[in-house]
C-alpha cells in the first residue's frame, strides 16, 4: 500500500515541488532516510521483480503521466516495467548534454546577452533544482506515511497502474535494493523539466548526497546508451496510451517494423520495414518481448467537435478538399553553423542526405496539395528538393534570402489539383526603410482550384490566396517582425482585393516559421486584425524569451514604420487604397482609414490663412498629443489589418492539455510556426470581416497532431532517426466550396 | 419673418432653414468681412497643394447659430450662415476640421454645414430646390462621433451615388442632435436608398435608429404653413 501512496506523490509532485519551507524539510532528510530503510525491508520481495525487470521504464511513465500528457492504462505499466534500467540513466546522460548547451547558445543566438547574467541564471537553477530535488524526495518519503492530499480525478488513473504492479509484486520474488529504486522518482521527475536534472545528480547538496547515494549505483550507469533510451520511451507511451493512438492492438502483431498511421481518421497505415536498429550490443538489457512499433503523429479529424468554431456544414454546393504542410526543413547550413543545438543528434542523421529522404518520405506521407518550406537552402533546392518535388507533380516557387544566407522559402502546389494565378516574391530587406535591414522573404502565390468535369479540367473559384514566410528570428526584435508581418499582409490584402475586383471571394492560407509564440502580441495582431503596440517591449512582440530581465531594453511607439514603406497602420498598400475604393474610374474615392491617417500629417495641423477666429466655433487646436477624443488615439498607435485569420492549431495537444511544439533544439521547445486561414464564419465579424466573406471561408476538416515538448526528448530531440528537422511539419485539411460553375 | 427661427427651433435638421421673404439682394447688407472672404472664394477656387490627395469635389464648411437674446426677426438666415472656408483635399480638409471644435462641443443652438463648392446649404438653391434629405436624430454624446464619420464618407465618396450628394448638416439642438445628408432629386429612390444603408453602415448605427427622409418641398411648406400662420395672426 505504500507503494500505492508513493505513486500518488508522483501525481501531485508538481505541487509539491514549488513548496517553501524547504529548511524544515532537509532537518527531517535523515529520519526519512530511517523510513526508507525500513521501507527497504518492508519491499523487499517486491525488489525482487524490480531487480529482474528492471523499473526504470515504469518510472519513466510515472513522471510523463505526472506532467499530464496522456492516460494510462493498466496494461501500461506491465510493458514498460519489462523495459531496461538504462532508461534513467540515459535520460539522465541526454539531459545532461542539453544542460550544456544553453551558454554557447545563447551567445550565438542573442550575440548582446552577457555571459555573466546567463551563468547567474544557469547557477539560480541549479539550486532551485537541488532545492526542488531535496524537496520531492523528502515529500516522497513524508507521504509513504501520510496520506496525500490530492483531487481524486488524477489519481482513479493511477490506481490502475498501481494494481497491476502489485499484482507482480506478487509474483516476485526478493532480492536487490527496492528503496534505492523508491528514492528515484522524485530524481526523475525532477528530469521532466527536462533542463536540469543532470546537475543535480552532479551537483548535489549535502543533504541530498546522501539521499542520492542509494541511487548512485544506478545513476553512475553507462550514461551514453542514448538508443535504449529512445526506443523504450517512444515505444513506452506509444503503446501504452490507447486514447491517443488507436490502433494498438493491432500494432502489437507487427514486431518488424514501423507502422506509420496515414491519412484522415487513421485509415491506412505504411509499414516501413527498412528501419534496422542499432547493433544488438546495445539492447544487452534489453528483453526482447518489447514490440518495436512507434506512432509519432496522429491525424485529427475535426468535423464534430469543432462545430463551435466552424459553421455547421449544409453541403450543397461542390466542394474542394486540399492539404496544406507548413515545414521548416532546417538548411544545413544552418544546422552546422549552430552544431551545439543538434549535439544530442547523432551525425549521420545530420547528413543533408539523410535529411532529404526523411523529409520526402514525410511529404509523401502526407501527400499534401500544397507544401510550404522554410529554411530551404538553395542549392538543396535546385539540386534535390525542386527535381524531386517536380517528379511528385509539384510546382514550386523558391525565393532565396537576400544577404548572405543560403536558405529561403519555397511554395510548392500539386499541378493538377491548382494553376496559378499570380506570384509575388517579397524581400523584406528595404533599406531605405531603417527599420527593415534584416534578410528575410515571404511569398505570396493565389491559386485557382482545378475542378475535373467530364473529361475537361478547368478552373473554379474562389481562389485561395497561398502566403509562405519565415520572419526574422531574433527575439529582441519585435518592431522588425511586425514591419515584416505588415508587408506579407499587405500583400494578401492586395491579392484579397485583386479577387473582389473580379467580384470573387478570396480564401487565405498563411503559413510559415513566425518566430513568435502563442497568444503574444504578434500572434494576436494577427488572429485578431488588431494590436496596440504603444509602449510595447519589442522583446515581448514575439515572446520567444522573456527578456524583461534586461536592464533596458526598446520599446515600440508610434510610428512604427515611415509612410515611405508605402504601408498603412491598416496593413495595406496606401496606393491601394484610394484604387480599391473608387468604385468608378476617375473617382476619387478614399477610405474612412485612410482619411483619418492624414489626420495629423504637417499640412493639416497649419491654421488656415481665411480662416476666421469664431470664439467656440474655429479655435480649435489639433494637439496630436492631446488628443482629447479616445478614437483617434485608438487610430494613431494601433496596428489593423484585415484579413480575418484563424490558427489551426490551438497550442494545447487535445486531452492532456500539455503545450504543443513545433520547433526543439537543445536550447528548448516552443511553437513557432503556424497555419493560419481564413475560416468559415458563421456571422461576420461586423468591422473587420471583408462584406463579402459571410458564409464562405475554408472549413478545417483535419489536422495532424503536433507533439509535446516531452514526447519529442523521449525521442531523443530535434533532428532525430524519423524527424529530419529541428521543427515539426504542420499539415492540415481544409475544404472550400466551390462557386457554381 | 418675425418668426423664422420659432420656425427653425421646431425644425427637424435645422440648417435648412432659409429666409423665404428675404430677396437676394438682401445679402448685400452682409458684413463685408463675410463678403470679401466670398468674394475671395468665388474668384479663387481652391486647389490641392502640392502631394496633396485632391478631393472628387471641393466643398466649403459653413456655420451658423441661433444669437440668442437678440430678436430672430431682426435676422435672416442668410445673415446667420458663415462661411468658414473651402478646401480641395483631404489634407485641407483635416486643417479646417482640427481647427474646428466638435459640433458635440458647440454651444447653443448652431449648426455646422459641409456643401459642395457653389451649393449654398439653402433650399431653395438650384442644387437643392427638387432634392431632399435623410435626417438622423442622435441622443446627446453621439454627434461629434457621427458627424465626423458622415463627412469622412461623404468626402471619399463612400456613398457611390454620382453627384448626387449635396452636402451634410449637424444641428446641435437643447435636448438632442441632429444630422442630416442632402441630395440633389428628392424623387430619385434607388439613389435614395443607397444613401440610407450607406449611411447606416459608416455611421454604425443601432438597429433600431429611426431615419427620416424628407423632401425639401415639403421643409419648404411646413416652414411656409407655419409662417404663415405666424404672418397672419401676428398681422404682418
Amino acid at each position: 500500500m505504500n507503494l500505492r501512496k508513493l505513486y500518488e506523490n508522483l501525481t501531485c509532485h508538481t505541487l509539491l515541488t514549488n513548496t517553501t519551507n524547504i529548511k524544515v524539510r532537509m532537518r527531517r532528510i535523515h529520519f526519512r532516510i530511517m523510513i526508507g530503510v525500513l521501507l527497504f525491508y518492508a519491499f523487499y520481495p517486491l525488489t525482487w521483480f524490480l531487480f529482474r525487470r528492471p523499473s526504470e521504464a515504469l518510472k519513466r511513465s510515472v513522471p510523463q503521466s505526472v506532467n499530464g500528457t496522456t492516460v494510462w492504462d493498466g496494461d501500461t505499466v506491465t510493458l514498460g516495467s519489462t523495459q531496461s534500467e538504462t532508461t534513467m540513466q540515459d535520460q539522465s546522460g541526454e539531459t545532461k548534454e542539453r544542460l550544456k548547451e544553453p551558454v554557447p547558445q545563447k551567445n550565438i543566438q542573442s550575440p548582446n546577452t552577457d555571459e555573466e547574467n546567463l551563468s547567474a541564471v544557469l547557477q539560480k537553477d541549479m539550486r532551485i533544482d537541488a532545492a526542488a530535488e531535496t524537496t520531492e524526495m523528502q515529500t516522497t518519503l513524508e507521504e509513504e506515511r501520510e496520506d496525500p492530499k490530492m483531487g481524486d480525478g488524477e489519481k482513479v488513473v493511477f490506481r490502475d497502474v498501481i494494481h497491476d504492479s502489485q499484482n507482480e509484486k506478487e509474483i516476485s520474488t526478493s532480492s536487490g535494493d527496492n528503496v534505492d529504486v523508491l528514492l528515484k522518482y522524485p530524481t526523475l521527475e525532477g528530469s521532466m523539466e527536462k533542463t536540469n536534472c543532470p546537475e543535480k545528480n552532479q551537483s548535489k547538496t549535502e543533504n541530498s548526497k546522501e539521499m542520492l547515494q542509494a541511487s548512485n549505483a544506478d545513476t553512475s550507469k553507462s550514461p551514453d546508451e542514448c538508443w535504449d533510451d529512445y526506443i523504450v520511451t517512444t515505444g513506452n507511451p506509444l503503446l501504452s496510451n490507447s486514447q491517443t493512438y488507436l490502433k494498438i492492438d493491432e500494432q502489437h502483431d507487427a514486431q518488424t517494423g514501423w507502422h506509420f498511421p496515414v491519412g484522415p481518421g487513421l485509415a491506412q497505415e505504411v509499414f516501413c520495414p527498412q528501419w534496422s536498429f542499432p547493433a544488438s550490443s546495445y539492447y544487452t538489457t534489453v528483453e526482447p518481448t518489447v514490440p518495436f512499433e512507434v506512432m509519432w503523429r496522429v491525424w485529427e479529424d475535426l468535423d464534430a467537435d469543432s462545430e463551435s468554431v466552424l459553421t455547421p456544414i449544409t453541403i450543397k454546393k461542390a466542394s474542394l478538399d486540399f492539404t496544406v504542410m507548413s515545414y521548416n526543413i532546417l538548411a544545413q547550413d544552418l544546422l552546422e553553423l549552430n552544431q551545439h543545438l543538434y549535439a544530442h543528434c547523432p551525425l549521420e542523421m545530420q547528413q543533408w542526405s539523410y535529411r532529404c529522404n526523411l523529409l520526402l518520405n514525410e511529404i509523401e506521407k502526407w501527400a499534401p496539395d500544397i507544401l510550404c518550406l522554410q529554411e530551404v537552402q538553395e542549392n538543396h533546392y535546385h539540386e534535390h528538393l525542386h527535381p524531386l518535388l517536380s517528379q511528385m507533380g509539384y510546382t514550386c516557387v523558391y525565393q532565396r534570402r537576400t544577404g548572405t544566407k543560403t536558405d529561403g522559402c519555397a511554395v510548392c502546389y500539386q499541378g493538377s489539383r491548382f494553376a496559378e494565378a499570380a506570384v509575388s516574391k517579397l524581400e523584406f530587406f528595404r533599406p531605405e526603410t531603417g527599420l527593415l535591414d534584416r534578410h528575410n522573404v515571404g511569398i505570396v502565390l493565389l491559386l485557382r482550384p482545378l475542378v475535373t468535369t467530364e473529361a475537361e479540367v478547368k478552373e473554379a473559384g474562389p481562389s485561395l490566396c497561398v502566403a509562405n514566410t519565415h520572419l526574422l528570428f531574433n527575439p529582441r526584435r519585435g518592431d522588425v517582425k511586425l514591419a515584416q508581418l505588415a508587408i506579407m499582409l499587405a500583400e494578401i490584402d492586395a491579392v484579397i482585393k485583386s479577387c473582389k475586383a473580379r467580384g470573387e471571394h478570396c480564401n487565405v492560407v498563411f503559413c510559415g516559421d513566425f518566430n513568435s509564440v502563442p497568444h503574444l502580441p504578434l500572434y494576436q495582431f494577427i488572429t485578431t486584425g488588431e494590436l496596440s503596440y504603444q509602449g510595447l517591449p519589442t522583446w515581448m512582440i514575439s515572446g520567444q524569451e522573456d527578456l524583461s530581465y534586461k536592464p533596458s531594453y526598446h520599446r515600440l511607439f508610434a510610428p512604427l514604420w515611415p509612410s515611405s514603406l508605402g504601408i498603412s497602420d491598416t496593413c495595406q498598400y496606401t496606393a491601394n487604397i484610394n484604387k480599391t475604393q473608387s468604385q468608378n474610374s476617375g473617382t476619387r474615392g478614399y477610405s474612412h482609414e485612410f482619411m483619418l491617417q492624414l489626420r495629423f500629417c504637417p499640412a493639416a495641423c497649419v491654421r488656415p490663412e481665411n480662416l476666421a477666429l469664431i470664439p467656440g466655433v474655429t479655435d480649435s487646436k489639433p494637439d496630436t498629443s492631446e488628443d482629447a477624443q479616445h478614437y483617434e488615439k485608438r487610430f494613431r498607435d494601433r496596428l489593423r489589418h484585415q484579413v480575418d485569420l484563424e490558427s489551426v492549431y490551438k497550442h494545447v495537444l487535445p486531452g492532456s492539455g500539455c503545450p504543443e511544439v513545433t520547433t526543439l533544439h537543445s536550447e528548448g521547445g516552443t511553437t513557432v510556426d503556424y497555419i493560419f486561414y481564413s475560416p468559415k464564419r458563421t456571422l461576420t465579424k461586423k468591422q473587420r470581416a471583408y462584406k463579402t466573406s459571410a458564409g464562405k471561408g475554408l472549413k478545417l476538416v483535419g489536422s495532424l497532431s503536433l507533439l509535446s515538448e516531452d514526447f519529442l526528448w523521449s525521442m531523443n530531440g530535434l533532428p532525430n532517426h524519423i524527424l529530419p528537422s529541428d521543427h515539426l511539419s504542420l499539415v492540415a485539411r481544409f475544404q472550400l466550396e466551390l462557386d457554381d460553375a | 419673418m418675425n418668426n423664422k427661427f420659432d420656425a427653425l427651433k421646431d425644425d427637424d435638421s435645422g440648417d435648412h432653414e432659409q429666409d423665404q421673404g428675404s430677396p437676394k439682394d438682401s445679402e448685400k447688407e452682409k458684413p463685408e468681412e463675410d463678403d470679401k472672404e466670398q468674394n475671395i472664394i468665388k474668384k479663387k477656387m481652391v486647389v490641392p497643394g502640392p502631394g496633396e490627395h485632391p478631393l472628387q469635389y471641393n466643398y466649403t464648411f459653413w456655420y451658423s447659430r441661433r444669437t440668442p437674446g437678440r430678436p430672430a426677426s431682426t435676422q435672416s438666415y442668410e445673415q446667420n450662415i458663415k462661411q468658414i472656408g473651402s478646401f480641395a483635399s483631404v489634407e485641407q480638409f483635416w486643417r479646417f476640421y482640427s481647427h474646428m471644435i466638435r459640433p458635440g462641443d458647440l454651444t447653443g443652438h448652431s449648426d455646422f454645414h459641409l456643401f459642395k463648392e457653389g451649393i449654398k446649404p439653402m433650399w431653395e438653391d438650384d442644387a437643392n430646390k427638387m432634392g431632399g434629405k435623410w435626417i438622423i436624430r442622435l441622443r446627446k454624446g453621439l454627434a461629434s462621433r457621427c458627424w465626423e464619420n458622415l463627412i469622412l464618407a461623404m468626402l471619399g465618396e463612400q456613398f457611390m451615388v454620382g453627384e448626387e450628394i449635396c452636402g451634410a448638416v449637424v444641428s446641435v439642438r437643447f435636448q438632442e442632435d441632429i444630422i442630416s445628408i442632402w441630395n440633389k432629386t428628392a424623387s430619385d429612390q434607388a439613389t435614395t436608398a443607397r444613401i440610407r444603408d450607406t449611411l447606416r453602415r459608416v455611421l454604425n448605427l443601432p438597429p433600431n435608429t429611426i431615419m427620416e427622409y424628407k423632401t425639401h418641398t415639403d421643409s419648404i411648406k411646413a416652414w411656409e404653413d407655419f409662417h404663415g400662420l405666424v404672418n397672419a395672426s401676428g398681422g404682418r
